[in-house]
């Protein structure tokens, strides 16, 4: 309940730092200007941490099988490089609609 | 963004990632040429370098689809070596890698889209080769087809995504390390924060070239090399998916579970 609440006052917050921001900002009538920047901070750190997660558990699991098996150690090597990489891009495919929103950004 | 353009190759009209894009070429084209017409029988030297070379990708492909799918090594190496030369480029000073656009990764992702569809087809002819889009009962086709497109369309833009991102987003951190870097030291130099203010901004400085050249570069190495290989490894299951849909069963790729250690280098 107390989470709630802090939640709430925080986006009110939020809204009210936005509002008075765009007061001056474009008048082109694209409110979504402003948010567009928490969006991109906000989701990239969604993205990281959650791609940390699931790295380490894959780390895990690798280094657990070279463990039990050392003869097996290079192939699992391998297949880790390759599971690493795969669910790093889902924090790639993040990063680009950051970057697209910082640098390109189709609302201002 | 505009400061993050390469100073160098300010050719007229063309964008930068075609006019390194052409480097790369060049330096491949070059490499090629370099071994004489006729090979000698023991390698020495450039020649043995590409040898290695190409004997490693030929394990990977072994070990993927299988000793008959050697007959794809010209496209698997062509992309391979392209996308890694050309993430090297950008590691020089003052270069900037072709694959940091968009448009060279999504033309590297639809040739190997194209590509395996196509060896899909001339392997087991169009029906077949769509019928498998229907799964294992032709009851669940309904729910299959959909999801089979979606996957298949998710590919290309996976890999486009992947190895533009990878690349832009290394790009940009080394862009403002070095602006960081360029402004701590002329902050610093300027004299208005006085000699504690030369003090730091100077070991600023230094810490961050150390950081840049003792850790990110070697970072950037890494990673320059392993989304060329993760971009080949990819195109090789999904060559290795085409071809084996039909005989799953009699002829997978080498008894092997999946991607594993390439073959050892016989000479």
């Amino acid at each position: 309940m107390r989470i709630l609440v802090t939640l709430l006052g925080v986006a009110l917050g939020l809204a009210e730092g936005v509002a008075q921001a765009q007061g001056e900002a474009a008048a082109t009538g694209s409110w979504v200007g402003p948010f567009t920047v928490v969006a991109a901070g906000i989701g990239m750190a969604i993205a990281a941490g959650l791609c940390g997660l699931g790295q380490a558990r894959a780390i895990a699991a690798a280094l657990e099988g070279m463990a039990r098996q050392p003869g097996a150690a290079a192939r699992i090597q391998t297949a880790m490089i390759i599971g690493l990489a795969l669910i790093e891009s889902l924090a790639i495919y993040t990063l680009v609609i950051a970057i697209i929103l910082l640098f390109a950004n189709p609302f201002k | 963004m505009e400061a993050l353009e390469p100073p160098i190759f300010n050719t007229f009209g063309i964008p930068h990632h075609v006019a390194f894009a052409w480097l790369v070429m060049l330096v491949l084209m070059a490499l090629a040429v370099a071994i004489p017409r006729r090979p000698a029988l023991v390698p020495r030297g450039l020649q043995n370098a590409l040898e290695a070379v190409l004997e490693f990708i030929l394990g990977l492909i072994d070990d993927v689809i299988g000793p008959e799918g050697r007959r794809f090594l010209p496209l698997i190496a062509t992309l391979g070596l392209f996308i890694f030369a050309s993430n090297l480029l950008g590691l020089v000073p003052g270069f900037t890698a072709p694959t940091d656009n968009v448009n060279t990764t999504g033309a590297c992702a639809l040739v190997v889209f194209f590509s395996y569809h196509w060896i899909g087809i001339r392997q087991q002819g169009l029906g077949a080769y769509f019928r498998h889009f229907a799964g294992p009962m032709p009851a669940l086709a309904p729910l299959m087809v959909p999801i089979e497109l979606i996957s298949h369309l998710a590919r290309p833009l996976s890999l486009t995504l992947r190895l533009f991102g990878n690349m832009l987003g290394g790009h940009i951190l080394l862009s403002i390390v070095f602006f960081m870097t360029v402004g701590l030291s002329s902050w610093a130099l300027s004299g208005a924060a006085g000699v504690a203010g030369l003090l730091i901004g100077s070991f600023g400085a230094v810490a961050t070239v150390v950081f840049t050249v003792g850790f990110l570069f070697p970072l950037k190495l890494l990673v320059a090399f392993l989304q060329a290989f993760i971009f080949v490894m990819l195109s090789m299951l999904y060559i290795a998916g085409a071809l084996e849909a039909d005989h799953g069963a009699e002829h997978g790729p080498g008894g092997h579970a999946g991607p594993g250690v390439p073959a050892p280098a016989h000479h």
